[in-house]
């Protein structure tokens, strides 16, 4: 006897769509859209005090949304003491794996929701982390391994990273046929408790490692204090609250893998993380994004009388907008006339705006670099002879592969599936395309000015990497194959 | 790449786990302030104009007096504890700009709760010349605004302006109303409110002074009533408790009904208003040493906690504040406690001196007793509030009204000799009651730092999106 499922397939998003527009957000919408004859369940987390407004409209095969806040409770019940030591008695082992450097598996996960069950109606956060018997588990774990470091910081850590889980545990989820994350993390957890839950297939898609960028973050995080100078004994088993965090984050992944059913990711680089983090390998699959051929090679060009560079990303940090701004400046000593436009949103960081504005003045580029702000690329591609990005980090950037739709040249660093775009993957169908730019190590403007001079310079290489571009994209990242990957995916597992 | 980057970098520098730390007025003068003056206005008055129970006048103007004291302060005191409260956190949050309005919501609510009450008294039951009325209508609402312009300006820590003010304006008062004499009732409290009404000018107009901010008309301290209910109730048990055992005592046989149908047991009232000044030397060592001292460790607690202490050294820092309360209380105990014997023992003397009725030697006593474990309770009372134990601080102010009211209501069932140890019985076991809580909350105190009292328990995460 079958249960009514509320949707085909529910799609467990992280801090992305659709409440926050981006290059995930995109690839989400796109693939909704495209299996129309599908139904999806939005579950959307995001952080407790994030504006919920919608930045895309759904398309209409969207059933129902549900949003989580993480780390918001409802308060729930007060109950008695030896009721709430029983609880926390059976969440003991649990939470304790979790917050360590012990491998979490399934099976714990699994007892937290046995526990949680165990505790009742109207569980929320009076009793889960209130209560004195919560204070109590928090005292014996940060005795134990925490000790010197400030309990402040500790305290607000273990209340978020705790009070995540349980926002993902203790909240109803949708039924469907399918649970398909969009990221590890808290996505990733709630796909390991839906299989927990209702044993139904899991998918992971990565773009982005989740576990890279947070262990990035959390490293170089200033509001964690710094201890290392502060302990004087060589001690292998000193910790930090960074390993804390990085802890739980590397249980979030191991505990989604061990859950899905398929583990997807754009590129082959970024298999050896998940690896790493304990995929089976059996499960992996690689599924590259993909760009519609027909509309952006139908866009057209329009070339300008000067030759024009173009950048497409928001003006952040990890763009590295100043190398781009470096290289600009080694450029003009090479050619005279040129125009470079820095297309993308300045909004997310106004003091690294400000910084990169200024810079464009010391470097007297201000007539020849243009931030153009949030725009239409539709309407600079067709304008563009070369793409540059000068990230520090990447997946597997959406404007190389329009770009490349349209027969333009790239130069990128070497980071996530840039070299793979450009040159190339293992495949000998693939390599045998050849180049369509040059691949550039990170921070170095002067590589950059090079590999550009080097394409604008000679027509006939030019030509060449506008022909491998269009080729490579079309043959390898073409949209419809990844809707045909995706379709036949959700066929095979919703039978 | 998706996800939610935590951005937690706010926390460390987060001070709004303390709340508004150590910015509680809810110190001495606060809790003891109107109180206190209530009690040298009423006994400066009692002694002034003696003992003296035949002259009708002299009762009507003492009664009335009395009435709007107790009255007034009761149904003032929950807006001026949430109004201090306000400002504490306006302080805090350097953005004072609507005490001036403020001041005007809080004088418009205090009248609007008194006005049934005085219309009830002056304009219905008592029976009253028409001049008479109108004076007394008028002192009840001159008294209820000096009680809120004072809290607020002790809340703003202008001690200055208060002292002088206060001072100047009660000799003025309590002088004006003796020479007065010789117009009745009517002059006595006529010269009363003038008095009165010169503290309340200066006061509103140095508050003017001191924030010339525009005024607004939003209802600013609506959302903090809600909030902070247990303030407003805990200010109303208080005061209700302390003028609990008077109220009762006043349908004591013992008591007087004037012609006007005022009601009051002077005996009674006197010997314990003048008990409760003994506290002053007391409430001294208090404000000046042992809460300096306790707010040093208390803060240090706390600063330490910002500072990224490890546990280890927070509980040393916890041991401490326990033993400066603790270290605190025996000295108090043992001034409070020599002064109470002492006067207890020299009673008779001071009757002499002052001249007072000496069947008041009894009651007296036994209100110097109780004067004794009150200031005690107050003591505990203030570091629940430092440690923002609202709810367990109202709970303790209930229990004193009650206890007050049941033990005097069978003391005067009891007869004459047991007058008296309603008030004393009722505040030793609030004392003791107070004292349970103060040590089981500091024994905790970090878990109820960190979870019970904590007001802001959400660390904050950011979105990023590549």
């Amino acid at each position: 006897m079958s249960i009514h499922n509320d949707a085909d397939v529910c799609l467990i998003l992280e801090g992305t769509y659709p409440y926050v527009s981006g290059g995930v957000s995109s690839w989400a919408h796109q693939l909704i859209s495209s299996q129309g004859h599908l139904s999806f369940h939005l579950l959307s987390i995001m952080p407790d005090d994030a504006d919920l407004d919608l930045k895309y409209s759904l398309p209409s095969n969207v059933s129902g949304v549900t949003t989580i806040r993480l780390g918001k409770l409802p308060t729930g019940r007060r109950s008695a003491s030896p009721h709430r030591k029983q609880v926390h008695a059976r969440l003991h082992e649990a939470l304790n794996v979790l917050t360590s450097n012990q491998p979490l598996h399934i099976n714990h996960l699994r007892q937290l929701l046995e526990s949680l069950e165990y505790a009742g109606d109207g569980v929320g956060g009076h009793i889960l982390l209130d209560c004195e018997e919560a204070w109590e588990h928090l005292i014996e774990l940060y005795e134990d391994s925490y000790a010197e470091h400030s309990f402040l910081d500790f305290f607000w850590s273990y209340r978020a990273i705790v009070g995540g889980i349980f926002s993902i545990l203790n909240t109803n989820i949708p039924r469907a046929g399918i649970y398909h994350a969009m990221s590890t993390g808290y996505a990733g957890l709630m796909a390991a408790r839906a299989k927990v839950q209702y044993d139904r297939p899991v998918f992971i898609t990565e773009h982005g490692i989740y576990t890279n960028e947070r262990r990035i973050e959390v490293t170089s995080a200033d509001w964690l204090e710094e201890t290392s100078s502060k302990a004087l004994t060589v001690d292998e088993t000193r910790r930090d609250l960074r390993d804390l965090w990085i802890d739980a984050i590397n249980n979030f992944s191991r505990v989604a893998y061990q859950a899905s059913d398929r583990i997807i990711t754009l590129f082959a680089g970024n298999q050896i993380a998940q690896l790493e983090d304990g995929a089976d390998p059996t499960r992996m699959q690689i599924i590259p994004n993909g760009v519609n051929i027909n509309h952006f090679g139908n866009l057209g060009r329009n070339p300008q009388d000067k030759p024009t560079i173009g950048l497409i990303g928001r003006v952040v940090p990890i763009k590295d907008i100043k190398t781009f701004l470096r290289a600009m400046s080694l450029l003009s000593q090479q050619m005279p006339d040129f125009t470079a436009y820095v297309i993308g949103p300045r909004e997310e960081d106004p003091h690294y705006d400000a910084e990169c504005e200024r810079m464009t003045e010391m470097l007297g580029l201000q007539d020849k670099v243009i931030f153009t702000g949030r725009v239409d690329v539709e309407d600079y591609l067709p304008m563009i002879d070369v793409l540059v990005l000068t990230s520090i980090s990447e997946a597997q950037p959406l404007v190389m592969l329009e770009a490349g739709a349209c027969g333009i040249p790239m130069v990128a660093t070497d980071v996530g599936s840039c070299r793979e775009i450009i040159e190339g993957t293992e495949l000998e169908e693939d390599k045998a395309l050849g180049h369509c730019g040059h691949v550039i190590p990170l921070a170095s403007p002067q590589a950059a000015s090079e590999g550009i001079m080097d394409i604008l310079s000679d027509k006939e290489r030019y030509e060449a990497f506008s022909v491998a571009a269009k080729a490579r994209v079309e043959r390898f990242y073409n949209q419809t194959l990844l809707n045909e990957a995706y379709q036949s995916l959700y066929k095979t597992y919703l039978s | 790449m998706a996800g939610i980057g935590f951005e937690l970098n706010k926390l460390a520098k987060r001070d709004d786990i303390l709340g508004t730390l150590g910015a509680y007025m809810h110190s001495a003068m606060a809790i003891a302030g109107p109180w206190l003056f209530t009690v040298v206005a009423l006994a400066a008055i009692s002694i002034l104009h003696g003992g003296t129970g035949d002259d009708l006048d002299i009762l009507n103007f003492r009664g009335i007096i009395i009435y709007n004291f107790s009255f007034s302060l009761v149904l003032a005191a929950p807006i001026f504890m949430v109004m201090t409260r306000y400002l504490a956190d306006a302080i805090h949050m350097e953005n004072v700009t609507k005490a001036p309005s403020v001041m005007l919501e809080s004088l418009l609510l205090v009248y609007l709760l008194q006005l049934p009450v005085a219309i009830f008294f002056y304009a219905i039951y008592f029976e009253l010349s028409l001049e008479l009325r109108l004076a007394a209508f008028a002192n009840m609402f001159l008294i209820s605004s000096v009680w809120l312009l004072g809290v607020f300006l002790t809340a703003l820590k202008d001690y200055n302006a208060i002292s002088k003010t206060f001072f100047c304006g009660m000799v003025l008062a309590v002088v004006a109303s003796w020479l007065m004499q010789g117009s009745g009732a009517v002059g006595m409290v006529m010269g009363f409110n003038i008095g009165l009404a010169v503290i309340v000018f200066v006061l509103i107009a140095r508050i003017m002074a001191e924030y010339p901010y525009k005024l607004t008309n939003e209802f600013a301290l609506k959302p903090y009533f809600r909030k902070y209910r247990e303030l407003a109730l805990g200010g109303l048990f208080y005061n209700a408790a302390i003028w609990a055992d008077k109220w009762v005592m006043w349908f004591a046989p013992e008591s007087i009904t004037l012609p006007s149908k005022m009601i009051f047991y002077q005996d009674y009232d006197s010997a314990m208003f003048l008990a409760f000044l003994t506290i002053i030397p007391s409430l001294a060592l208090f404000v000046f040493s042992i809460e300096t001292r306790f707010f040093r460790h208390y803060r240090r607690f706390y600063e330490q906690i910002l500072a990224h202490a490890p546990l280890q050294r927070l509980k040393q820092y916890q041991t401490d504040i326990t033993e400066s309360i603790f270290a605190g209380g025996r000295n108090l105990i043992f001034l409070q406690g020599a002064i109470c014997f002492v006067v207890i023992l020299l009673a008779p003397r001071i009757f002499d001196f002052l001249n007072l009725f000496f069947l008041q030697l009894g009651m007296f006593r036994l209100g110097t007793l109780g004067a004794l474990f009150h200031v005690l309770l107050i003591f505990e009372c203030i570091i629940l509030s430092y440690f923002d134990c609202r709810r367990a601080t109202m709970n303790i102010y209930l229990f004193f009204l009650v206890t007050n009211a049941i033990f005097t209501y069978l003391s005067m069932d009891a007869g004459f000799a047991y007058y008296g140890y309603g008030y004393f019985l009722s505040s030793a076991v609030s004392f003791i009651v107070a004292g349970f809580v103060v040590v089981s909350h500091v024994r905790k105190l970090p878990f109820h730092s960190f979870i019970t009292n904590n007001t802001s328990i959400r660390p904050r995460v950011k979105v990023v999106e590549v």
